[in-house]
């Protein structure tokens, strides 16, 4: 109890690799009778034995549908699942845990913001995103600006795969744009956007501002009131826990203020056939019985990741995401596509003439697991002139060895195809 | 590289997709047809000089993988002098040599009277890379893109 404590306030600056993967059985398994190496923890993490026992342990001793029930089971089952939301407001430094709404992912996140805050929008009106964002923080706008009449803007990244403020503060200008929707770190470019800049221009301009945090939540500490966020989303599967929970943080007056998205159970105060009212939020923006077992396995994750530390997890990161981009450097023919300012552990290259997916099926074929094609960014790769990138991207698992066995089996893909 | 991989990057198949025989415009050419993979961006265009129902020749013109590339030139080269109708009895033979379990008998021993795969057979060891189906079959939605308007 007292060593956990400690370890809970004081986290180690320093990552003991090989004990962390102990704690991810998936770890252990072999790929085509290689070791499993996977470098694929951008897309979705890998899951520690605590957030599987922790699920397991749900549905075993403590389930019933929340909320509803008036009996023992249920009731316990309520706290526990409103007790992660109480941990996800500590771990977005949150002003209150009723500004956590839980969604099933970050996508859904953001289509609730579209759809809700959107339905406030009036033509005249912009959103205004970046060429980088994620299909998840570009489509949901596209289909409010068809629906409402909102114009969508785009502002530039540079070749670099960095913001270009400058362009970003003429988009600003006309004040015009009623909200600014960007990711907090990009799943192509690894690059971390300068959020509490960007927030206090948009300020500055009139614009609230929703970050798509489904990247950086898991790299490093979050906290909302620092950026100067109105909106911030992540995903659980991203940060060790399962799928199919998200959060929306919002501010309050402004969740207040939004319609509800969804409709159905738990998100009512009153029903009658001729009228309904809504329950305060965030039950508001929660229609029906939600993914009770996953928020609890978010609880878990979001308690181990806490145990480890984001100053040790970055640190970790940090050093890792260095070493490969000095490893990838000696492999004949890699590019490693742009050079942001700064990059969380998620490097894209392309290599001479080898097509990505040829690359990613030779590699998985030597227990190598990486990401290759669009990346859910179709127009972030038309501006960076390419067609496809192959990905590799880093968790608090990863080690040098992982790094190590990608570098020598891309040199022999090489050899293979040249 | 493993078994399974030299499988699939049959050196013809490499080979192919280095140095294609069919790639390029087709200025004769009286029908077209594209197919894009959404997931990976590529994307491959198909020429057709068609007389009559007689395909007279094919050109490609693909941005893709190796498997994707290798596929459209093959495709090329063995429905070159084809009628539509072979072509499309063509095309059922390779899908069903993509996905079904019994794959292995259809391409050893065909029923009698089906069209052979010709040049094409070595891309059917994708059937054991499930991932990589979409690429070998672009070539031929862009195929049936170009068909659309052709009846037999």
């Amino acid at each position: 109890m007292n060593t956990d404590k400690t370890l809970k306030t004081t986290p180690a600056a320093t990552l003991d690799v090989q004990a962390v993967r102990a704690q991810f059985p998936i770890l252990s398994e072999t790929v085509h009778g290689r070791p499993f190496v996977f470098l694929d923890s951008g897309a979705s993490a890998q899951k520690p034995a605590v957030v599987i026992d922790s699920m397991a342990d749900a549905m075993r001793h403590q389930y019933a549908n929340i909320h509803r029930g008036l009996y023992w089971m249920s009731e316990r089952t309520s706290d526990a699942y409103e007790a992660v939301r109480g941990q996800v407001a500590a771990f977005l430094n949150a002003p209150s845990h009723e500004e956590i709404i839980f969604t099933r992912n970050s996508t859904e996140a953001i289509n609730l913001v579209a759809h809700s805050l959107g339905s406030l929008m009036k033509p005249g009106q912009a959103v205004l995103i970046s060429e980088m964002e994620h299909h998840a923080n570009l489509i949901p706008w596209q289909m409010l600006r068809d629906r409402s009449g909102v114009e969508l803007r785009v502002a530039p990244i540079t070749d670099a795969g960095d913001l270009d403020m400058e362009a970003y503060g003429r988009q600003l200008e006309d004040g015009k744009v009623a909200l600014v929707a960007m990711t907090h770190m990009s799943n192509v470019l690894g690059t971390i956007t300068p959020a509490r800049q960007i927030a206090d221009m948009a300020h500055a301009a009139g614009a609230l501002v929703l970050f798509d945090g489904s990247q950086a939540a898991v790299h490093h500490r979050t906290d909302v009131q620092v950026l100067g966020a109105d909106f911030y989303t992540f995903t659980g599967h991203k940060l060790y826990g399962p799928t199919g929970i998200g959060v929306l943080w919002g501010r309050r007056a402004l969740l207040e203020e939004m319609p509800p998205f969804l409709g159905g159970g738990d998100m009512i105060s009153s029903v009658t056939f001729e009228k309904s009212t809504w329950a305060n939020v965030p039950h508001k923006f929660e229609a029906g019985t939600p993914a009770i077992v996953e928020t609890l396995g978010l609880g878990a994750a979001i308690r181990w990741v806490e145990v480890i530390g984001f100053d040790a997890i970055e640190a970790h990161e940090q050093a890792l995401t260095a070493y490969a981009l000095e490893k990838l450097a000696d492999v004949p023919g890699l590019q490693v596509v742009g050079a942001p300012k700064q990059r969380g552990g998620v490097i894209s290259f392309t290599m001479a003439d080898v097509h990505p997916h040829d690359i990613a099926t030779l590699l998985d074929r030597n227990g190598i697991a990486v990401r290759a094609g669009q990346h859910c960014a179709e127009p972030l790769m038309r501006r960076l002139g390419l067609h496809a990138t192959t990905r590799a991207s880093f968790g608090v698992y990863t080690s040098t060895q992982d790094i190590d066995a990608l570098a020598e089996t891309l040199v022999r893909i090489r050899d293979f195809f040249v | 590289m493993s078994d399974a991989a030299q499988d699939l990057y049959d050196l013809q198949i490499v080979e192919r997709a280095r140095n294609p025989r069919y790639a390029g415009d087709l200025p004769e050419a009286n029908l077209s047809g594209e197919g894009r993979n959404p997931l990976c961006g590529d994307r491959t265009r198909l020429d057709i000089a068609l007389q009559g129902y007689h395909i007279s020749q094919i050109r490609h013109r693909t941005r893709g993988c190796a498997l994707c590339t290798a596929a459209a030139d093959m495709l090329a080269e063995r429905l070159s002098g084809c009628s539509v109708e072979e072509a499309q009895a063509v095309g059922v033979r390779f899908s069903a040599a993509l996905v079904t379990q019994d794959a292995i008998e259809q391409v050893e021993s065909p029923p009698e009277g089906t069209p052979s795969l010709g040049v094409m057979q070595p891309l059917t060891a994708v059937r054991f890379h499930k991932a990589r189906i979409r690429c070998v079959e672009l070539p031929w939605v862009a195929l049936k893109e170009a068909l659309t308007h052709v009846r037999v």
